[in-house]
Parts: C-alpha cells; sequence; structure tokens
C-alpha cells in the first residue's frame, strides 16, 4: 500500500472536486471540450497525482 | 468562441479582475437574474493540465467577490446563447442552490489509517484449501472492521460539529488508504472556529492522520436536483 502525504491527500481531494463535483449544466458538453476527452484529461490530471506520490516514495527510499 | 465555464452567480456580476484562464477574457452571460463566469476559449486549444488548477483559482477570485456555483471543471458551450439557455433552463434549481451556499465555504477533512489492516494468522497446520477461506475470510473481516470504524469516526465528526446534515458530505474506506473524506459546508466567516472544531475531533482519533484542507468555493455543494 503506498502511503499517501498531506500534500498528494490534498491535491487528490482537489482534483476530485474540479472533476466530480460542482453545478453539470450541460451533460454533452462536459464529455469533451474541444475534442478533448475529460475522462483522459481526468486520468492525465490524476497521474500527475501519482507520480508526485510516486516521486516521494522513490525519495523516501533513497 | 467556446466559453469555458467557472461558476454561476446572481446578476449583477461584481467586480472580478478580467482575466480568465491562461489570461483569455473573463465574459460574464446573463440570464434573467443568474449569470455564468467564462474564459473566452478558442475551440483548437486544449486543455492541459495546469489548467485545472488555474480554473480553481478562478473560481476562488469570482467566489470572494460575490456568492457563487463552481461549475464542473470542463464545462463548455459553443455560444452566450447556449449558455444563457442552458441557465434559464434550471434557473429555480440554480436559485436555490446558491442560497444554499451563500456566505459559506467549504472545508474537507480527509482521514488516512495509519498503516495497512492486519488480518489475524490463520492456523497453520489447516491445508492449503482451508488456509486459503480462512485467509479471504480473514480480510474481509478486517475490511468490514475498518468499514464500520471509518463510520463511526463520521459519526464522532458530526455529533461534535452539530451541522446540519444537508452541510455534511462524506464517503469512507474509498481506497486502502482513505478511512474518511468528508465535506462541511461553513459560515465564511467562522471558516477559522470550525477548521479547529475538526482539528480537535481528528486529533482524537489514533489510528488515522487528518489532512484539513479550504477554506474552498462550495464544489461538493454545488449540486442542483
Amino acid at each position: 500500500m503506498k502511503e499517501l502525504t498531506a500534500e498528494d491527500t490534498s491535491l487528490l481531494e482537489l482534483v476530485d472536486r474540479l472533476l466530480n463535483k460542482g453545478v453539470v449544466l450541460a451533460g454533452e458538453a462536459t464529455i469533451s471540450v474541444a475534442g478533448i476527452d475529460l475522462i483522459y484529461l481526468g486520468l492525465n490530471v490524476v497521474l500527475a497525482a501519482v507520480e508526485t506520490i510516486e516521486k516521494t516514495q522513490e525519495r523516501r527510499a533513497s | 468562441m467556446t466559453l469555458l465555464a467557472h461558476a454561476i452567480a446572481a446578476a449583477p456580476p461584481a467586480l472580478v479582475a478580467p482575466d480568465g484562464l491562461r489570461g483569455r477574457p473573463l465574459a460574464w452571460s446573463e440570464a434573467g437574474d443568474l449569470g455564468l463566469w467564462a474564459t473566452e476559449w478558442a475551440p483548437d486549444l486544449k486543455l492541459e493540465r495546469p489548467d485545472a488548477l488555474e480554473h480553481h483559482r478562478l473560481v476562488e477570485r469570482i467566489c470572494a467577490a460575490q456568492p457563487c456555483l463552481p461549475v464542473r471543471f470542463g464545462t463548455a458551450f459553443a455560444t452566450s446563447a447556449d449558455a444563457r439557455a442552458s441557465l434559464d433552463k434550471r434557473a429555480a434549481a440554480l436559485h436555490e442552490a446558491l442560497g444554499r451556499v451563500a456566505g459559506k465555504s467549504e472545508l474537507a477533512l480527509t482521514l488516512l489509517w495509519r498503516g495497512a489492516a492486519v488480518p489475524p494468522a490463520t492456523p497453520s497446520a489447516a491445508g492449503p484449501g482451508r488456509q486459503y477461506m480462512e485467509a479471504r475470510r480473514a480480510e474481509f473481516a478486517a475490511r468490514e472492521a475498518r468499514r464500520a470504524r471509518a463510520e463511526s469516526m463520521v459519526e464522532t465528526i458530526l455529533a461534535e460539529l452539530a451541522t446540519e446534515r444537508q452541510f455534511v458530505w462524506h464517503e469512507t474506506c474509498t481506497s486502502e488508504n482513505v478511512a474518511v473524506s468528508l465535506a462541511v459546508l461553513v459560515p465564511t466567516q467562522l471558516v477559522h472556529e470550525r477548521k479547529a472544531d475538526l482539528e480537535r475531533v481528528a486529533a482524537g482519533f489514533a489510528d488515522v492522520t487528518a489532512v484539513l484542507n479550504g477554506p474552498w468555493p462550495p464544489y461538493t455543494f454545488a449540486r442542483i436536483d
């Protein structure tokens, strides 16, 4: 199990809110913007957070 | 021109710096007594990771200027008329949601387990089939025990906060690390007191580490039914 730092947790909580909370005004419009699939974008943002976690783990291990 | 939505507020618009995402113009599209803050976006511009966080900072700026409902990141409209039509269609629900969040901010409390769940050891004299089933049963029991513990922590927090249930949202055990993810909507002028309350309650739980965030715009409570 990866240990989450406070910084990782804060980022993940915020990203979750940006992508999954807030008013949904137009279901179809939230799927993609300018041809970019938001599921991909969401994964990208979450991946950024996971990269941070992994770097933290590497720093601890070294 | 595309409009990339940030937040909904009541008309008239407050004075907000005119810079939207990536320094592009921030526009106000008014529909009746509501309006939408959005960046004038170009259809060929791709959204990138930093745009999500810049959207958050923009929403914070707008919410500091007037009560507002954050719009889910990535919501776009082809024209201002489309945006206005979308507001018109949901005007009653949007007004209700605005009334719910006006003068309030969101605090986020995450409780992280200290260490992994340790299922009880299975008897070594048992055969491999029995050992496998016993191990599965022990894992399930450990998971259920954690879930029950997380729910009991939530109940303690709710009792201590003495806040209406409609202003609290929570999930438990969403991943191996996370015991509780909780959001609470508090009066903005009491944010520091409520943060201190949450810190004090969370400090009483020996088996978790607490991470407290906010004040944030009311993302979790901006839903419309």
